[in-house]
């Protein structure tokens, strides 16, 4: 049987959701939806049917996300929240549904993408895994792991930098090529922790588009023949979950622990520096007892 | 910060309160609940819809609120102004509990917010919080009564059990959280003069948020 992260959704019945959850999770450019492209024709001809979803896909929030970051007006802890709307919506209207009528639902990234998206944000971990805490367990995670320095020439060629992507809402570089390599480069060590800490299946996204879609091939068979699931393709390292976070955050974004820094010391002058969401509390207090 | 029921007269309370602090030469602003320009065309669509399940009803309160906390209650409080707000994080507590939500995660979900310097909930039985409403206006919207619930197919009746719910999360949340109770029964003038006392108390201590002459 199916189950949540943690906490249960009210009237969110698991008993009878007989189809798959695959996800896809890699960064952007990685080539996410191109293998999708290729695998929901090839589980279609095998008579499955399928759903295809992504992040800010819903009827809800989808619209609303865009127009927002079309306005670069966001907070870091308001965008985490509404891309929680956009998930939660999502989760209850397509994904829930499809699976209590046998679909594979295959979906263009999950909660771990937008986690990995605020963790850079210095947001709370803590928080950030309570928010999500009511989601599926996917059936299975396939990461698309790729290296910064294969990344950019894929970004560069096909469709240049986007704002939101080279974290540019973080002002670490006027120079968006930089900008790009260093907000990547903390985004992918978050994966890494995620892979690890979630079991991701770890497909080496450098070979060419048919290599990995023969090996996600091979591992999508194996889960919808309902084999046990163990990574296939080795995890993200042989390292402790403890390492792996402490390279996290050895690679921490530089300007987030500035702007970060500079906000503490407006609030409470140099205290401990604390994640984001708890910052923001101490911030005022700080200001109204003094 | 002002909390309770609609009906229960803290809307009038608290613009009682902004006069007197307005006269008494505070820089002093509004924030109101559900009011983020942000999210409104993405509630609108919800709640026209009726597409809305508790969890997205939550989540979607809870963004509205985080971009006035990023965007406006902070700034302002930085800048030494006192924020008055017409519902707070409790409002939330007590709605999303009642639809069904897990209440550890509610609080843990809004554990960005300020603490408020002062919390009033107005306390104020069911029946005399109905009968105000009903002078004031007739009908209620379909999830202000929690129709989304499926309590009564009578919208008057799921009022009466939805709000009887939300006070219900109201009276764990005033010890929980140390909130002031104010008696919405006793006559407006009495209410209002309490309010000033403890604020007064407050801003007191926080002299340097006086706006000078």
């Amino acid at each position: 049987m199916k189950e949540t992260y943690e906490v249960l959704l009210p009237e969110m019945n698991l008993a009878d959701l007989t189809g798959k959850l695959i996800v896809i999770e890699g960064t952007d450019g990685v080539g996410r939806s191109t293998q999708i492209n290729l695998i929901k024709p090839w589980l279609e001809q095998q008579g499955r049917a399928v759903l295809d979803t992504g992040i800010t896909r819903s009827e809800l929030a989808g619209k609303g996300i865009k127009q927002a970051k079309a306005g670069h007006t966001l907070g870091k802890i308001t965008l985490s929240l509404f891309y929680a709307t956009d998930f939660a919506d999502r989760l209850e209207h397509q994904i829930i549904p499809a699976l209590r009528a046998g679909f594979v639902v295959l979906t263009d990234r999950y909660i771990y993408s937008l986690m990995a998206r605020a963790l850079v944000r210095a947001i709370d971990s803590a928080w950030i895994r309570n928010v999500y805490s009511f989601a599926l367990k996917p059936d299975a995670v396939f990461y698309l792991r790729i290296g910064v320095e294969e990344l950019i020439p894929r970004v560069v060629f096909l469709r240049g930098f986007d704002y939101w992507e080279s974290g540019m809402d973080l002002h670490p570089s006027e120079d968006m090529y930089e900008s790009f390599r260093k907000y990547q480069t903390s985004l992918l060590a978050q994966f890494d922790v995620l892979a690890e800490e979630y079991n991701f299946d770890v497909i080496d996204a450098s070979a060419n588009v048919r290599t990995v879609f023969e090996s996600l091939r091979a591992g999508i068979s194996r889960v919808l023949s309902g084999e046990s699931h163990e990574p296939l393709f080795g995890s993200a390292r042989a390292k402790s979950p403890e390492d792996l976070r402490k390279i996290a955050e050895a690679t921490e974004f530089p300007s987030t622990k500035e702007s970060r820094g500079s906000a503490e010391k407006d609030a409470s002058e140099g205290g401990e520096a604390k994640p984001a969401v708890h910052a923001l509390a101490s911030a005022a207090e700080g200001d109204s007892s003094r | 910060m002002v909390e309770g029921i609609d009906g229960s007269g803290k809307s009038t309370q608290l613009m009682l309160l902004h006069q007197w602090l307005q006269a008494e030469g505070y820089g002093t602003v509004f924030s109101e609940w559900n009011s983020s320009p942000l999210v409104r065309d993405t509630t609108k669509r919800g709640k026209k819809k009726h597409t809305l399940t508790p969890a997205t009803f939550s989540l979607i309160h809870a963004t509205d609120f985080a971009d006035r906390m990023e965007h406006n209650i902070i700034p302002l409080l930085k800048a030494g102004a006192v924020v008055l707000c017409d519902r707070y994080i409790y409002t939330a507590f007590a709605r999303d509990v009642a639809r069904g939500m897990d209440p550890k995660w509610v609080r843990e979900l809004y554990s960005f917010a300020v603490k408020p310097t002062v919390a009033f909930y107005f306390r104020v039985p069911l029946e005399v919080a109905i009968k105000r409403i009903h002078d004031g206006r007739n009908g209620f919207k379909f999830y202000e009564a929690g129709m989304d619930l499926g309590l009564s197919e009578n919208s008057d009746e799921s009022f009466r059990l939805f709000q009887a719910r939300i006070i219900e999360e109201y009276e764990k949340i005033v010890p929980e959280h140390e909130v002031t109770v104010i008696d919405a029964t006793l006559p407006i003038e009495e209410q209002q003069t309490l309010m000033r006392q403890l604020v007064k108390a407050k801003l007191a201590q926080a002299k340097r948020l006086r706006v000078a002459p």
